[in-house]
């Protein structure tokens, strides 16, 4: 069985609809009007033990609802999750062992306390042993540079430091499988470095990770299986590369050519392609499937008609594709089928 | 059971830590605590000062019976305060945390602080019991004072379980403050006063669905075995009852919680 | 003139956003005025204490519960809050007079506090059997006086959340403030009642003007040039703590420079 197991879940809160304005709050205390809404809708989701997943989507795509049902903190209205064998509302107590979770627009820490308060606090909740304790604290030290702020109170550490201690507390008592939501939000370049690095090794040691990020490079540098959601459904679910070859197949290979070239002649050569002049009269460069030409096959072409200085492929990207999801142009991503149909109904074309 | 008092200490004593850090902020709500000790002394010795006695209660009685009231109310901010942060805490989606952790709910949330105020409180309503006590014609024997004993610890259990049943409507009522609460607890305010002074609906409810008479007033009848003294050995019961309706409500609420942000 | 409207809308509007939380408010106003009635009550029985009897004293309490939620319902709490969130920057990028803007909040909820005010003396007139009323000449000297307390009552609560430049512990501040405010406003026990060593202070304090002045004018206690003299020493109050709060905010200002805040 997986570590992570969810069936047709789904959540529907009730918001209240109300006018604008003062007259609009005065006609709701007569009138009171709900609306559903739909934030998570018959999810499936299954993660084995070991696998870093990234759960993305647009904003309300219902990523943090999902993670609240799989944690425990929100009751499902249908459907149901097993998390490590155990129901996470149900068996909450069970289930807060086996998981470490972080939200990266909160903290857990007690904002009145300093850091060392908070954790030793954790300790005692978790039962954790004062050796096992001291070892991890250690080891995070050593990852997350927690030594400076141990002594600090909450309310004043900088948004980094506060990811760092937030990170420590989450993972002090060694979880199976850890939840991020938006763990690089609002942080600097550096800081998000050392974070996405100290992802990657936890991921190493084993831990199970599901991750929720706008920062497509959290992504690329941490996970190796992507779910996309829109609108509480669940519209891509595969390995990273798999969605690489599926929707990022355009490459674009740009040409440092030994002598001025017409395009046309080129286009000539290379049928199906797209080929654009550059800035300057040798440089151009050459739009392809890679599922219908090899890039070898375009330089090949090239080199039939002009000898070539230099030459420079565009790694497909993952945040192209996640981009258009987010922007609405792709509301359904199709299935493998013939490649052309695919790659121009998602517009990598245009 | 054991393990959950033992978070309930460790996180409680952080935060006491926490709290002396700041000596001013300590000295502000100590002395805050004890003027409203010292408001109630002054409007009872204001009034005593024109009347012998208010429904058959003398000046040390009555202050014997305010004490109790403060000294009781003392005990919230000192171990419940934490409970006074569970509107906003729920208005945030605050209780996702709480919620993830190995421990229970109630506990994280009724330790998450520690009000000073309670110092001041002790230290007037203690006062105001001793002057009582002091001034009151008691025949002391050894039951006569481990019964006041229990009565005291009862009508403690019973005021912290209002203070959490009144937060945990903040589940239903919604809004950053406690305001359910606050109305809760402060209408109690009325039962520093002999409960005889009321008109029967409010004798009725303060006895019967807001045991707030049980805090103060049939306590210290009993003690002072004015009329109807046995009504103030129900009090243990009563806290047990209180108890029981607080978990319960506590527990319905957090299954409507809903976190924030979706 | 514009802008401060609109605050003071949004204020009403944010109160009505919370209507549960504002009836459970009044609810607990009004079960706090039926407790005070009681021991009055009670305790007037055998007769007068201190020139009242029980038609005054009924009088008094109303007004000073009135007085007591005048500028209750927005409350100190989110001025304080936004102060020790930090939010004042964000406050004072407005092109806004800060004291004015915090005075239209404060004021967004004098529509629901009157409403709630009618309300209490209706329940006394018609569980009590009666409330005395003044003669014309009084009840327009109470009127006057009666609006005066809403800017005092502003003045004081918004002097006190300056605190929050100093001390991250509005809550102390705050009790200690009301506990004071309290006892010198005559909303505890008429002032008259209360011993020398605290009567003397109460004269020479602006709390006075809060309770006890409204209060002796509505009933007829002082009436004439008296009169006259405790609305201008109300009015005098007004201007000099109205001031005062900008000197005070001028100095909490340069706090909070050096806080970084």
């Amino acid at each position: 069985m997986s570590l992570v197991e969810a069936q047709g879940l789904t959540k529907i809160f009730r918001r209240p609809e109300k006018d604008p304005g003062l007259r609009g709050s005065l006609k709701h205390l007569v009138q009171r009007r709900f609306k559903e809404f739909r934030a998570v809708d018959g999810i499936d989701l299954s993660i084995e033990a070991g696998e870093s997943v990234a759960y993305v989507g647009p904003n309300g795509a219902g990523k943090s609802t999902t993670i609240k049902l799989l944690t425990g903190i929100l009751v499902p209205t249908s459907g149901t999750v097993r998390v490590a064998g155990a129901e996470p509302h149900t068996d909450r107590m069970v289930n807060a062992r086996n998981i470490g979770v972080l939200f990266g627009q909160r903290t857990q820490l007690w904002w009145d306390l300093p850091v060392r308060e908070s954790l030793a606090l954790l300790r005692d909740m978790y039962d954790l042993s004062p050796a096992f304790y001291k070892q991890r604290l250690e080891r995070l030290d050593d990852v997350l540079g927690l030594a400076d702020l141990l002594p600090v109170v909450a309310r004043k550490l900088s948004l980094g430091q506060r990811m760092r201690a937030d990170l420590a507390a989450a993972l002090l008592h060694q979880p199976k499988i850890v939840y991020l939501d938006e763990p690089t939000i609002g942080l600097d370049i550096s800081v998000k470095d050392r974070v996405r690095q100290f992802l990657r090794e936890l991921r190493q040691d084993g831990t199970t990770l599901m991750l929720t990020t706008h920062d497509l490079g959290d992504i690329e540098d941490v996970c190796e299986r992507i779910v996309i959601i829109d609108e509480g459904r669940k519209i891509f679910d595969g390995p990273l590369a798999q969605m690489k070859d599926r929707f990022a197949r355009v490459r674009r290979m740009r040409l440092q050519l030994a002598e001025p070239t017409p395009v046309e002649k080129l286009a000539e050569r290379l049928p199906d392609v797209e080929v654009v002049a550059g800035d300057a009269p040798t440089e151009v460069t050459v739009t392809f499937d890679r599922f219908t030409h090899t890039a070898g096959q375009i330089i090949a072409g090239v080199l039939d008609v002009v000898e070539v200085g230099e030459l420079h492929l565009d790694e497909p990207a993952i945040e192209d594709v996640v981009r258009k999801v987010y922007a609405g142009e792709l509301l359904r991503i199709p299935e493998p089928g013939p490649a052309r149909d695919a790659a121009e109904r998602s517009g990598e074309r245009a | 059971m054991r393990r959950t008092l033992r978070i309930y200490r460790r996180s409680l004593g952080a935060h006491l830590r926490a709290v002396l850090e700041y000596e001013a902020d300590f000295w502000i709500l100590v002395v805050a605590g004890l003027l409203f000790q010292v408001l109630n002394l002054i409007f009872l010795s204001a009034v005593f000062s024109h009347v012998p006695a208010l429904n058959g209660w003398s000046f040390p009685e009555a202050v014997l019976l305010a004490g109790t009231y403060g000294f009781v109310n003392g005990l919230g901010p000192l171990f419940f305060e934490g409970t006074w942060r569970l509107a906003g805490k729920i208005n945030h989606g605050e209780l996702d945390y709480p919620l993830i952790r190995p421990a229970p709910v109630l506990v994280q949330v009724v330790s998450a602080g520690i009000g000073m105020h309670g110092v001041g409180d002790l230290i007037g309503g203690g006062a105001m019991i001793g002057y009582g006590l002091a001034n009151s014609d008691i025949a002391w024997s050894p039951a006569r004072i481990g019964g006041a004993l229990l009565l005291l610890a009862a009508s403690a259990t019973i005021l912290l379980s209002l203070i959490v049943l009144g937060n945990a409507a903040s589940f239903w009522v919604g809004g950053n403050h406690p305001v359910f609460a606050m109305t809760l607890i402060r209408t109690g305010d009325m039962a520093k006063y002999p409960l005889s002074i009321y008109g029967v609906a409010v004798r009725a409810t303060f006895t019967v669905l807001v045991p707030y008479a049980f805090i103060s007033f049939f306590p210290a009848s009993w003690l002072l075995g004015k009329e109807s003294a046995w009504i103030g050995l129900l009090t243990p019961l009563v806290a047990v009852y209180c108890v029981y309706l607080a978990r319960l409500i506590f527990r319905q609420g957090l299954r409507r919680y809903d976190s924030a942000g979706h | 003139m514009r802008p401060y409207w609109g605050l003071l809308r949004m204020s009403t509007r944010r109160i009505l956003t919370y209507r549960l939380n504002s009836l459970i408010l009044w609810i607990g106003g009004a079960t706090f005025l039926a407790g005070s009635l009681a021991v009055w009550h009670a305790l007037l029985s055998q007769g007068e204490i201190g020139g009242y009897d029980w038609d005054q004293m009924k009088a008094y309490l109303l007004i000073g519960w009135a007085t007591g939620a005048i500028g209750s319902a927005y409350g100190d709490w989110w001025m304080a809050g936004r102060i020790l969130e930090g939010h004042v920057a964000t406050d004072l990028t407005k092109p806004l007079d800060y004291q004015w803007a915090r005075f239209s909040e404060h004021m967004g909820g004098l529509a629901t506090e009157f409403i709630a005010i009618t309300i209490a003396a209706t329940a006394i007139v018609t569980f009590t059997g009666g409330l005395v009323v003044p003669g014309p000449a009084q009840a327009l000297l109470f009127a006057a006086s009666f609006l005066l307390v809403a800017p005092l009552k502003f003045a004081i609560a918004y002097i006190t959340t300056m605190a929050c430049f100093w001390t991250q512990n509005f809550m102390g501040v705050s009790w200690a403030k009301d506990a004071i405010v309290t006892l010198f406003s005559g909303a505890l026990i008429p002032l008259a009642l209360l011993p020398a060593w605290l009567a003397g202070p109460a004269a020479v304090l602006p709390f006075a003007s809060i309770t006890a002045t409204p209060a002796a004018l509505y009933l007829g206690q002082a009436t004439g040039w008296e009169a006259l003299r405790l609305l201008a020493v109300q009015a005098a109050w007004v201007l000099v703590l109205w001031w005062g709060a900008r000197l005070v905010f001028r100095r909490a200002l340069r706090a909070l420079t050096v806080h970084g805040g």
